[in-house]
């Protein structure tokens, strides 16, 4: 990728380079977000609704996601359910595992702060993203469908915004 | 039999090893005076034939503050009546003695007493980590008096 | 190609696989594809439930024990209710067991949909799991209309219900009743003759009934051995002396038998719905619970047939405080996922994952 990195300093030179640029920049993210292909990761509560979502009443196949089993395969990690001190390192695994560009939700109360379990538990990470970073943050316990949908419709917006140059 | 025949049945079969506590509310509830009576007290119960107590729904320990106990509910699918019984021991040296050759499926149970309290169990052959994290070097948490750095009590209203 | 010199070698299936129904690993040791020990390793969701217990009032208990088993949080909220209400004497309206009777039924049949669709996913079918969840999301409108969420309810309180259900509760759980067995049959016309089902199945993980009862295993898995025991009938709590209904058993105990009693049961359970909708009479919803809830001291072993088996909630109340002092819980899937080294020795890895699905094993029930 370090071609594309610089591929808009040089086109800026050109008369109507910045043109290019831009067009470069509109296919490489709309061709992005429209096919996040998820990782199945679920470990709680939130998996069931996010199966639920995956199924045929709201149905994830039409933002063009669908399930892989190996995150060499996926490019975007739902963390649905609460991580515990144990599962920790093996999600840090997971996410090094995958290929940039790389994306993570924290779905669900439980990955965004420790949800019902902050007070009490001796054995609960009070939150996902001081181990791995995250994107978009989903509150709700379990979040409704519709949350779910919205959380992966802002990531593709926030997709449609990443520039050439910060990729890499 | 009904709550009261089984407990009458238990009354004499065990005299004066076993003695009627008042806090059981539903179902017969005993407490084991002697904790070395432990495994033949389950054999019997086991091979009795009015009794017949082949199913083993729970063992569970409990910090009372003062204490621990450790209780041992059982039902019977012939019979289908249940009881429970448990044992009391102090803080130190509280050691159990496992009854795995009875239930088979008591092993993973003491396991988790083990693990989380503390308590010793004589003859159980798979002592090591189950539930905490394989590097957990901060004790017994289930006990009353744990604490730890990053442990956080919900306030009181 | 006599003497040729083999050895035996560990796989990992990791606590992140595609079938392990949650968070469990297991330390297979094999010798070609052929397992010869298998050791579970658990602990990956391990959310110390029952400590946060201990710092909770009653009231307060019973959306955190929602989590302990989120397929069928119905039945956690009611064994506790049932353990607090033994604790302080108290006797529950008979519309709120009406109610909770119809709650915990149709709580069933999602969790036998959620169990059916994840299961042929396991094994490479995934027509059943988008047939299955449809279903679902009709039992999943008729909870929200009543209470108000999909998956943790926090419905079923000590000492009744919380809310009433709306009018338009009755017609629409008619109307879901009304085709729910011809959908039950189009599930069976995609699986049970399936020649790669049966043989993926059939005979494979047998579970002998006198091992079963000396491990602790019960609900489907057991009745799938032969032992007629469902605590409905044998242990009855609320007022399912009331309903008539029959309790599926069959003889063999492998797979495919297990698949065969959950499936007549989710026809039961629908006939269970029927006879409680004809019969649910007027009346308060809750009994009279003060607001500082402290029942006198004692102990109390409650528990309730749940679509995994037997769960049951140990309490110990002090006495004249408002929180409890030990809450212990137990799953019917801990027993099950300890017989499991006993059945997959011989087999290979597939059948590990068909072997797992058919006891339906779910984590937080294990881990807590």
């Amino acid at each position: 990728m370090g071609l594309i990195k610089k591929l808009p300093v040089y086109m800026e030179k050109f008369p109507g380079g910045g043109l290019v640029t831009t067009s470069l920049n509109y296919v490489f993210n709309q061709s992005q977000a429209s096919s996040l292909w998820y990782l199945l990761f679920g470990t709680a509560c939130c998996a069931i609704e996010l199966m639920a979502t995956g199924a045929s009443r709201y149905d994830f196949d039409r933002l063009g996601m669908i399930f892989r089993a190996s995150p060499r395969q996926s490019d975007l990690i739902i963390a649905a359910g609460t991580i515990t001190k144990k599962m920790a390192p093996r999600l840090r695994l997971l996410y090094d595992q995958m290929a940039e560009p790389r994306y993570v939700i924290a779905m669900g109360g439980c990955t965004v702060g420790g949800g019902p379990f902050y007070y009490d538990s001796y054995a609960v990470e009070k939150g996902i993203d001081h181990i791995v970073p995250v994107d978009v943050y989903i509150p709700g316990c379990p979040p409704r469908p519709e949350s779910l949908l919205e959380g992966c419709i802002t990531l593709q917006k926030k997709i449609k915004q990443q520039k050439l140059e910060d990729w890499g | 039999m009904n709550r009261d025949e089984l407990t009458q049945y238990l009354l004499d079969k065990f005299q004066d090893k076993i003695e009627l506590l008042e806090t059981g509310r539903v179902e017969p509830f005993f407490l084991i005076k002697d904790a070395d009576y432990l495994k033949s007290f389950c054999r019997e119960i086991k091979e009795d034939i009015k009794l017949a107590a082949d199913f083993l729904c729970n063992i569970g320990a409990v910090d009372t503050g003062e204490r621990f106990e450790v209780v041992y509910n059982v039902a019977s699918i012939r019979k289908k009546h249940r009881f429970d019984f448990k044992l009391v021991m102090d803080y130190e040296g509280a050691e159990i003695d496992s009854v795995q050759e009875i239930w088979a499926g008591a092993n993973w149970y003491e396991r988790e007493i083990w693990e989380l309290y503390g308590i010793n169990v004589k003859n159980h052959g798979n002592l090591t980590r189950f539930l905490l994290p394989d590097d957990w070097d901060q004790g017994f948490p289930m006990r009353k008096d744990w604490d730890a750095p990053d442990f956080k009590r919900m306030p009181e209203v | 190609m006599g003497g040729l010199r083999t050895e035996e070698f560990q796989v990992n299936m990791g606590p992140h696989h595609p079938s392990t129904h949650g968070v469990c690993r297991f330390i297979l040791t094999m010798d070609g594809e052929v397992i010869v020990r298998a050791v579970p390793v658990i602990g990956y969701l391990h959310r110390a439930l029952e400590k946060i217990c201990e710092n909770r009032t009653y009231p307060q208990c019973i959306p955190v024990l929602d989590r302990f088993e989120y397929c069928t949080a119905m039945s956690c909220n009611q064994v506790f209710a049932l353990a607090a209400e033994k604790l302080a004497g108290l006797e529950v309206p008979e519309r709120a067991e009406y109610l909770r009777v119809i709650m915990l039924e149709l709580n069933r049949i999602a969790s036998h949909l959620i169990w059916f669709g994840t299961t042929s996913l396991d094994l490479g079918a995934i027509t059943p799991f988008l047939y299955g969840f449809r279903e679902r999301e009709d039992i999943l409108d008729l909870f929200e209309m009543t209470c108000g969420q999909r998956l943790t309810y926090n419905y079923i309180r000590v000492g009744g219900v919380a809310k009433d259900i709306p009018p338009e509760f009755i017609p629409k759980c008619r109307k879901f009743l009304d085709t729910f067995d011809h959908k039950v049959d189009d599930y069976e016309r995609v699986l049970t003759e399936n020649p790669i089902f049966v043989v993926r199945n059939k005979d494979i993980g047998i579970i002998p009934p006198e091992l079963g009862i000396s491990y602790g295993v019960s609900g489907p898995s057991l009745r799938a051995s032969g032992v007629r025991y469902d605590l409905r009938r044998d242990d009855p709590y609320s007022i399912y002396d009331r309903f008539k209904f029959n309790i599926p058993v069959r003889q063999n105990g492998d797979c495919y038998d297990r698949y065969m009693v959950r499936i007549q049961e989710m026809r039961e359970s629908a006939k269970i719905v029927r006879q409680a909708i004809e019969q649910i009479p007027e009346g308060e919803i809750t009994a009279k619970v003060s607001i500082n809830f402290k029942p006198p001291a004692g102990e109390v072993y409650s528990r309730i047939e749940n679509s995994r088996g037997e769960m049951g909630a140990y309490v110990q109340s002090p006495g004249n405080s408002k929180k409890p002092l030990r809450v212990k819980l137990r799953g019917g899937s801990y027993n099950q996922l300890q017989i499991m080294p006993e059945l997959v020795k011989g087999h290979k890895i597939a059948d590990v994952v068909a072997i797992m699905a058919s006891l339906d094993i779910i984590m937080p029930e294990v881990d807590r």
